[in-house]
């Protein structure tokens, strides 16, 4: 089996839960350092175990979020539509994360609670803008109706996965079939 | 249920046991490592440090009320000074031209009456401004005594437990250098580190925000003693002269 890493910078509460056992948890703790996730994924054929870390939004664990981009193959960058401080944020985070990681690591721009609308206060189109302006995939989900959620990590592995899983099986090494859990 | 708790309390225990000094020793080992890094002035982490903007800026005036009001106890006291001897000078000139002027029948000596009367008359109203003055200075010596010691013992436990939480990120970092999260020793040895951030955060916080809401109060209450105080004084000045 092959390791995919990702590194997901999480501002809010988001995928990892949902995407690792498909539930939507409304409180959730706030991130100290990091939390993992891990999943078996089939591409072609071959199982493929994804690894996420939801690394922490608060500023005072930028510096130590900084080595967990090391070796990723992905980053989801997720903002929440309902807050535009978390938007205006996302310049940041994106230079930490290509300043950090390998330079093929694909990165994905999510608008999150896309459940919202009443209450949104960034348009899609301005995503649109962001993600195309920087190179990014963009997509709006929601975490809580879980609409996009599996599209949002599909779509971004499927192309990528070739490159980064060569790489990375290596140096990571362990054969735990069941992955880091939370 | 009963037996599920004791032998959970049991193994605990013998967790605890092995690894407790070893836990210990690492985390005095990092909190003397923030005591160094701040005592020697080395840089510290610049986001640490710029999300305690808020916090360190409430410290900065709390630190402003603590000397301006160390140096108004001063100056009071001075002030006070200066008025006795002010109106004791005033007092002995308005005598010496009171007794000159008994001895002089001419036109300069009705001057010299008049003159004395006014003067020791002020003489008198200057002392008037002590009682006031007085009173401000228990007022802002309670205020220094009680409201910002007892302020300042928040301070001091907060910066106890900021050093300890960046000694835990410290160490949360040095951790996080070659993590992987499948490797069941890191990931117990990270578990064991995250929890000693989070006890240290939640720590932190509340007196982080304990120390935010104590500087705004301190700061609006003396606000409220000086206007109420200075009034008085404010009222004799005034009418008095």
């Amino acid at each position: 089996s092959a390791y995919v890493y990702m590194h997901t910078n999480i501002l809010i509460s988001f995928t990892l839960m949902q995407f690792t056992d498909k539930r939507f948890q409304p409180v959730h703790d706030l991130t100290i350092g990091v939390e993992f996730g891990a999943r078996m994924i089939t591409i072609d054929g071959k199982q493929i175990k994804l690894q996420i870390w939801d690394t922490a939004g608060q500023e005072s664990f930028r510096s130590i979020t900084r080595s967990y981009y090391r070796g990723a193959a992905g980053a989801l960058l997720v903002y929440d539509i309902t807050r535009r401080d978390t938007f205006n944020h996302l310049t940041t985070w994106l230079e930490d994360a290509r300043q950090h990681s390998n330079s093929n690591m694909v990165i994905m721009l999510i608008g999150n609670k896309s459940d919202l609308e009443s209450r949104r206060e960034v348009k899609k189109e301005e995503g649109e803008a962001f993600a195309r302006e920087h190179g990014l995939i963009f997509m709006e989900t929601s975490a809580k109706t879980a609409s996009n959620v599996e599209e949002a990590n599909g779509i971004k592995i499927g192309p990528q996965h070739p490159t980064p899983s060569s790489t990375l099986s290596g140096s990571q090494g362990g054969q735990h079939a069941g992955g880091g859990c939370c | 249920m009963l037996y599920c708790c004791v032998f959970l309390g049991r193994f605990m225990g013998d967790m605890l046991d092995d690894s407790s000094v070893m836990a210990r020793m690492q985390k005095k080992f990092w909190k003397t490592k923030q005591v160094l890094i701040k005592a020697t002035g080395k840089k510290e982490d610049e986001y640490v440090v710029a999300s305690d903007a808020d916090l360190d800026a409430k410290l900065e005036f709390f630190r402003s009320v603590q000397s301006t009001c160390t140096e108004l106890l001063k100056v009071i006291e001075r002030y006070q000074q200066r008025i006795t001897r002010l109106s004791q000078e005033e007092n002995e000139l308005g005598l010496f031209l009171h007794f000159q002027g008994e001895h002089d029948k001419t036109k300069a000596g009705n001057m010299m009456n008049a003159t004395s009367k006014a003067l020791c008359t002020s003489a008198k109203q200057r002392m008037a401004l002590c009682a006031p003055l007085h009173r401000l200075h228990q007022e802002v010596e309670t205020f220094r005594r009680r409201a910002i010691q007892d302020t300042l013992l928040t301070v001091t436990r907060m910066e106890r437990a900021r050093t300890e939480y960046r000694g835990a990120l410290l160490w949360m970092k040095d951790v996080s250098q070659e993590l992987d999260p499948d490797t069941y020793k890191q990931m117990e040895k990270f578990r064991k580190v995250q929890s000693q951030v989070r006890g240290t955060k939640t720590q932190f916080e509340k007196l982080k925000n304990d120390v935010c809401q104590k500087v705004d109060m301190l700061g609006a209450s003396r606000c409220n003693m000086l206007s109420h105080s200075l009034c008085t004084y404010q009222v004799f000045y005034i009418w008095e002269f």
